[in-house]
């Protein structure tokens, strides 16, 4: 585990997923909230596909949906490894539409933020040209 | 350059097509692939075509005539991404294709329309499809343009890894689709496909990873993204751009219907009138020349007038449709739609709504979230559509002064009539709210949409449909208006007097029968300064809205007072400017359409939810126009 334990100070008990997404618990003990993790260096960390902005490409990981959902999301598009670009926010800011292998699909926030995604390993794709982004070539470097 | 690839299709097309063996064909593929365009060709059947994700929603039948099998049927299914099912249009797609659907006959044969510019994601409804067993030709749709930008697919390979003949066809400019008769005439003589190694289904992942597989190894090269696209995107999905863009487009296409479409309508009326005149000495003067001419051609053309603007109306909204500018719109308006509790996909068919709502409550089988779907069915009927136009064209030309702002982009009328949208609008959205956060509340579901690329509306799309809306308006009124115009006239015209001279006379239309049903009614309708030839209007809309148009012309009509002016003047002889602007608003919350309450009978299973919205939207239009009279009366 790479990064470090993030401080909670009103929250009980501050889980870590491998993927570096931080899981907060409330007293029951449920989830109530996922926040994409930040190093303290300021770097920012790729976790989920909400995180993505405009320009920014990343590689999907997995999808923490209901299946029926997961599937539908699957054949459209949204496997494993496929490379995703968030393309443009709706005027209103929220759905937004990312390009999944040349097709335009537009998801709201809350289903982005249930797609785990990674940074893309630098020269691997040169598909998607703004993501030979300092930041995230530094940390797809730190991950090796 | 489009080949059919097994050993069948090397029979030649003349092959007598044997009797008995197919029957039904059944057209399968993913959304905006192209089926419907396809279905066109095959059959020569008109089959609404637009460009976004789910307009095929019900299974549609044609024979194929197109390619001279007119003993072949085709059906059309909704477009599906993989054959689990994940919405109701879905549902239907897989239960026909699976010969499961009760009423229509299993399928023989299928054609699996793919999408070529995105072969590699197509391929994932091409394994749980073949594995259905059926004999299946593939068709790579829209190959002109995956060739023009550099796509390249080996269709000879690809054939052999999916054990089915492939073809490249273009629906659009029809190129390839002769491979389609010579597949069935092949598909005739032989036993049955053999069964081939697909792989272990169920799991998307590994569909994806054999769709991958077999792309790689046909060679298939995606074409170069077009930018087309994503620059008019740029601008109408702008963030201040975007929605202004969007109220001008709504704002645009009132303002010329009603400017363009007045003279339009005002020059048909015309010739309406004079075709009626001109049959006048044909026939023996009496009652038959009464009853043909004053009553059933008086009001089957007062509502006939009004075909120009509405075929204009439904030409802009195809337009919309087709160039793919719908699905925008839902993107923009999910943000609106998710504070009322719906999402933006609700929005597509509210937008069609426009045009009608019986189509519009069909395709609200795109929604995922039946609860989400019931709210959508229930507001549908709100949206103001080209059945109200007749009425509100007729009491805004009569009651509204024609007054221009604006250096004549806007008038005074266009602005009642946007209102009169706006009302309906409100409407909707407001009952959305209601039954979302009361009896309809449910858990968000995500909302997932498929922007497709904009293309080119074309000529032939768009002629087939407005001669479809034609057909069925003339339809409609050579049928419903002409049968309520006839029993209009005969009840306005019994009980017959039997004078002093020996002859027979009509009584006066206010001691006719309908005169006396008029007058029973009155009292419950004169609050909102309705007169008793309204209150007739008003049950006979029920049927249809427009039918109101043609009561009027009728009841007008037999009535000598009024007999020798036309409409708009006849109006103004008893009723009031908050009378007419109180039927508006009626007619903008009412529920008059027995073909939409059947509709809604049939999506929902039950006839609680048309009586119930019934029931609403009347109470909702009686206090509206109650108030709006009243409010009238109290300025004037």
């Amino acid at each position: 585990m790479r990064a470090r334990r993030p401080e909670c100070p009103e929250i009980e008990v501050c889980g870590l997923e491998p993927n570096g997404r931080i899981l907060n618990y409330d007293h029951s003990g449920r989830i109530f909230r996922v926040l994409p993790f930040r190093r303290p260096s300021g770097v920012r960390q790729l976790s989920v596909l909400s995180d993505l902005r405009v320009g920014e490409s990343a590689v999907l990981v997995a999808l923490d949906l209901p299946d029926s959902v997961q599937n539908h999301l699957m054949h459209m598009g949204f496997v494993p490894d496929a490379l995703v670009t968030a393309l443009r926010r709706a005027p209103a800011g929220d759905p937004t539409v990312y390009l999944i292998d040349g097709m335009e699909i537009a998801l709201r926030h809350e289903t982005a933020e249930a797609i785990r995604v990674r940074a893309i390993a630098p020269g691997s794709e040169a598909a998607a040209g703004d993501c030979e982004d300092e930041d995230i070539s530094e940390l797809a470097e730190a991950a090796r | 350059m489009s080949s059919c690839c097994t050993p069948p299709a090397f029979e030649p097309p003349s092959a007598p097509p044997p009797a008995g063996a197919l029957k039904t064909v059944v057209l399968v593929g993913p959304p905006n692939s192209g089926k419907s365009t396809l279905f066109n060709r095959l059959t020569g059947l008109r089959q609404k075509v637009a460009n976004y994700p789910g307009v095929t929603v019900e299974q549609r039948m044609g024979l194929m005539a197109g390619v001279g099998r007119e003993d072949l049927t085709l059906i059309d299914l909704p477009g599906v991404y993989s054959l689990t099912p994940y919405s109701e249009d879905a549902r239907v797609a897989i239960d026909v294709l699976r010969g499961k659907m009760p009423g229509t006959p299993k399928p023989d044969a299928v054609l699996l329309v793919l999408d070529s510019q995105h072969l590699t994601r197509q391929l994932m409804l091409a394994a749980p499809v073949l594995a259905v067993g059926l004999p299946t030709l593939v068709l790579l749709n829209m190959s002109d343009l995956m060739e023009s930008r550099g796509g390249r697919v080996d269709t000879l390979k690809l054939a052999r890894e999916l054990g089915a003949p492939v073809a490249q066809i273009s629906a659009v400019h029809g190129t390839g689709l002769d491979a389609v008769p010579l597949f069935l005439n092949g598909q005739a003589n032989r036993e049955s496909a053999k069964p081939l190694a697909l792989p272990v289904l169920g799991n998307a992942a590994s569909t994806h990873t054999w769709a991958a597989q077999v792309s790689r190894r046909t060679g298939y090269q995606a074409p170069l993204s077009v930018e087309g696209t994503r620059k008019i995107d740029n601008i109408l999905l702008h963030r201040i751009w975007g929605p202004l863009l969007f109220l001008f487009v709504v704002v645009g296409v009132f303002e010329v219907v009603f400017s363009i479409g007045q003279p339009l309508s005002d020059g048909f009326g015309y010739i309406l009138a004079h075709i009626g005149e001109f049959a006048r000495p044909f026939l023996p003067a009496g009652w038959l020349q009464s009853l043909l001419l004053d009553g059933a051609w008086k009001g089957i053309s007062s509502v006939l007038v009004f075909l120009p603007q509405i075929l204009l109306l439904f030409l802009f909204i195809g337009i919309l449709e087709d160039s793919g500018y719908l699905a925008r719109a839902a993107l923009i308006a999910d943000r609106v739609m998710r504070t009322i509790g719906l999402n933006g996909k609700a929005f597509i068919p509210l937008l069609s709504a426009y045009a009608c709502a019986i189509p519009a409550i069909m395709a609200t089988r795109t929604i995922e979230n039946r609860r989400d779907r019931l709210a959508t069915i229930f507001v549908t009927p709100f949206m103001t559509c080209s059945a109200r136009l007749p009425v509100y064209m007729l009491l805004i030309a009569a009651f509204v002064p024609n007054i221009v702002y604006l250096h004549g982009f806007l008038g005074l009328r266009t602005i009642v009539m946007l209102s009169l949208y706006l009302a309906g609008f409100v409407g909707a959205m407001t009952t959305a709210f209601l039954l979302k956060s009361s009896i309809l509340k449910s858990s968000e579901t995500p909302f997932i949409l498929e922007l497709p690329q904009y293309r080119m509306p074309t000529l032939r799309s768009l002629a087939l449909r407005l001669m479809d809306r034609a057909s069925v308006f003339l339809r409609q009124a050579g049928t419903v208006i002409l049968c309520v115009t006839m029993a209009l006239w005969v009840l306005a015209h019994l009980p017959v007097i039997h004078l002093e001279s020996g002859s027979w006379a009509a009584p006066e239309l206010a001691s006719s029968l309908i005169g006396r049903l008029g007058h029973f009614i009155e009292p419950a309708i004169a609050p909102l300064g309705f007169n008793w030839k309204i209150g007739i209007g008003l049950l006979s809309s029920v049927l249809a809205r427009e039918v109101m148009v043609s009561t009027m012309g009728t009841l007008y009509g037999a009535d000598p007072d009024t007999q020798a002016l036309n409409l708009q003047t006849a109006l103004h002889h008893d009723m009031t400017l908050g009378g007419a602007l109180a039927l508006m608003i009626f007619f903008a919350f009412a529920m008059q359409c027995t073909s939409t309450m059947a509709v809604v009978r049939r999506e929902t299973n039950s006839w609680r939810w048309p009586a119930l919205q019934f029931l609403y939207m009347l109470a909702l239009a009686y206090s509206a126009a109650f108030v709006v009279n009243h409010i009238v009366m109290a300025l004037s």
